[in-house]
């Protein structure tokens, strides 16, 4: 370590860059992993999703994620069509309104709720209750947030709010707060439809209600492949399986993850090199020092242990500082990704991963060590050692 | 007298291109007593420094045989020839060498370290001593770069008292000091020389040094190949 502050700005640079890499390295990891799992985390249990005809994964994103705007609407009557059908089990109207402080509005019915026997996700309430089925002469504003939704708003049970003057006649008054589901459900505010309807301007006006989608579970998995067609075929409807959506997204993820595994290699490569210079340099600086130890007696295996311990003494210094560094960026990231309405990841999510970039990082550094570990080993004593002109 | 430094047939030559080589050392005898002075002097080039250099065991011989302290230097293997100098043979360089990230203490541990002769727990009590002898108690945390010139050197010299080694071998130890300081080091390195018995081989052309000698050496007699030179 003494021999470490000889050079304590070089050393440090070299550790920072060390950790940079690392950093980088990290975060990355962890925000693709993150979002990854926030798909499968947050994806639904409804087998179908039937919406208007556009964009199936702008579909999907929309109502299942709550990204990307939403899809043109289609008819309240469709809902009833699903629900009618004798090959579903439970269909869920949803509609995807405007927001608050960023937040989505999202209108549906207790349904959405449930907890049916089949169903992953469950729903439970934190704070006040679930929202009042309400009918469309009487609708009830009611609201039930979301878990982030709650924090980031800071609303509380029994607050009344609205967004914009045009709606200061249809507050919306928190009924409920609900518990966290690790999905973007915890990014939503929920009402029933009826007080969608009332609130939008172009719905009040509509006899025929309007609705972004229907989710569908059917009742046996042999009814899916006539379901998504029917749908399909109609004129104003297409059905979409959410599963084959989150795959194509999956597909993209994995050709984004290969380009980013590309860049940290050449990043790994490039932080190798800075730290194989840097040793490299130094030993040549000491040469004289290295001369020195040698003549009052250090044996050629103790030289070479000395720049190897630095060696791996800097980039172990360089890994410890770079796990915090990825944590922090990934911590800023997922910030935005949040704020931004993108998946949510926990990014201080622990498991191989860093004990293996440790590992990695402790091993280039050994490595790059090496040859300046060689170099100073073979150093010749005499010649170095000679007085400086 | 049994002699403490023996070089015997004692070659050293360098290569150079097409196959021919410069022999630069050419020595058919040269003796150090037990406990005696030796200074060697000599015009620049001819061998001095390569002769302490083959006595510290840190440069080859091209032929020849080279005992210090009764043991044949060459004839160990190279690990245990570092252990053998790390123990035996102090050096003081003209340059100092000390090494810029240590404190004067942590300079004169290291070369204990290196020796593993003396217990660690007594190391830096023994290196605060030596420097404490040199007029240093005050200045043992000191980096080499807050030390003066004669300061610096004084610490080289504790370095190679560090273990107690039976050989002393000083190279221009007071070349780069001023004419004052010259002489104040070398009178303290002398004395302590002298209470501790050393074996002495310098390189100088002080006149103190000279005068203080048992011996006097000129390159110019021993060494056959700065004869052929000159």
């Amino acid at each position: 370590m003494r021999y470490l502050q000889g050079r304590f700005v070089a050393s440090a640079l070299t550790a920072v860059s060390i950790a940079l890499g690392v950093g980088l390295v990290i975060a990355s990891v962890l925000l693709t992993r993150g979002v990854k799992q926030s798909f499968v985390d947050g994806t639904t249990d409804y087998n179908l999703i039937v919406g208007a005809k556009g964009s199936p994964t702008q579909l999907v994103l929309n109502v299942v994620f709550r990204m990307d705007t939403a899809t043109p609407n289609i008819l309240y009557r469709t809902y009833g069509y699903v629900r009618d059908d004798a090959r579903v089990d439970v269909a869920v109207p949803v509609a995807m309104g405007d927001a608050f402080q960023g937040v989505r509005y999202v209108a549906t019915t207790p349904a959405y709720f449930a907890a049916f026997p089949w169903r992953r996700k469950t729903f439970a309430i934190a704070a006040g209750r679930f929202f009042r089925d309400d009918v469309p002469d009487h609708p009830a504003y009611e609201a039930v947030l979301g878990a982030d939704a709650a924090r980031r708003t800071g609303l509380r049970v029994g607050d009344r709010f609205y967004e914009g003057e045009e709606m200061a006649e249809y507050p919306l008054t928190v009924a409920g707060i609900l518990r966290s589901t690790g999905s973007a459900d915890d990014q939503a505010i929920f009402f029933s439809l009826p007080s969608y309807w009332a609130m939008n301007e172009v719905a009040r006006k509509m006899q025929i209600k309007p609705l972004t989608a229907v989710l569908i579970r059917a009742k046996r998995m042999s009814d899916l492949p006539s379901l998504h067609r029917e749908y399909n075929v109609s004129a104003e409807t297409q059905a979409v399986f959410p599963s084959a959506v989150l795959l194509q997204i999956f597909n993209l993820l994995t050709l984004a993850e290969d380009v980013l595994a590309m860049i940290l290699a050449i990043v790994a490569i490039v932080v190798a090199l800075y730290l194989f210079v840097s040793m490299y340099s130094a030993t040549l600086e000491r040469k004289r020092e290295i001369a020195t130890m040698r003549a009052l007696g250090a044996r050629r295996g103790t030289i070479l242990a000395i720049v190897l311990l630095e060696s791996v003494a800097i980039t172990f210094l360089g890994a410890v500082l770079g796990l915090g560094v990825g944590h922090g960026i990934a911590y800023v990231g997922s910030m935005l990704l949040a704020s931004r309405g993108g998946p949510i990841v926990n990014p201080f999510a622990v498991g191989a991963l860093q004990p293996v970039v440790f590992g990695s990082v402790v091993i280039i550094g050994a490595l790059a060590g090496l040859l300046p570990a060689c170099l100073a080993y073979r150093t010749e004593v005499a010649a170095n050692l000679a007085p400086l002109s | 007298m049994r002699a403490d430094v023996l070089l015997h047939g004692v070659k050293k030559s360098f290569p150079l291109r097409d196959r021919e080589s410069l022999t630069v050392l050419d020595i058919e005898r040269l003796e150090l007593p037990l406990g005696t002075w030796t200074v060697v002097k000599g015009r620049s080039g001819s061998g001095k420094t390569t002769l302490l250099n083959l006595i510290a065991g840190i440069s080859t011989p091209t032929e020849g045989t080279i005992t210090v302290h009764g043991a044949e230097i060459f004839a160990l293997p190279e690990p245990q020839r570092d252990r053998f100098r790390a123990r035996h043979v102090g050096y003081v360089f003209q340059a100092f060498n000390l090494l810029s990230a240590f404190s004067a203490l942590e300079n004169v541990m290291l070369a204990m370290t290196f020796a593993d002769a003396i217990p660690r727990r007594d190391q830096r009590r023994r290196a605060a001593d030596i420097l404490s002898r040199l007029g240093l108690g005050a200045r043992l945390s000191h980096k080499p770069q807050h030390l003066s010139r004669g300061e610096q050197q004084r610490v080289a010299i504790a370095r190679a008292l560090a273990n107690d080694p039976p050989v002393i071998l000083a190279d221009e130890p007071c070349a780069s000091l001023d004419a004052r300081t010259a002489h104040d080091v070398l009178a303290e390195f002398l004395a302590v020389c002298r209470e501790d018995g050393k074996t002495l081989l310098m390189v100088s052309h002080d006149e103190v040094a000279l005068g203080d000698a048992d011996r006097v050496v000129d390159m110019r007699d021993v060494n056959r190949a700065a004869r052929q030179r000159w």
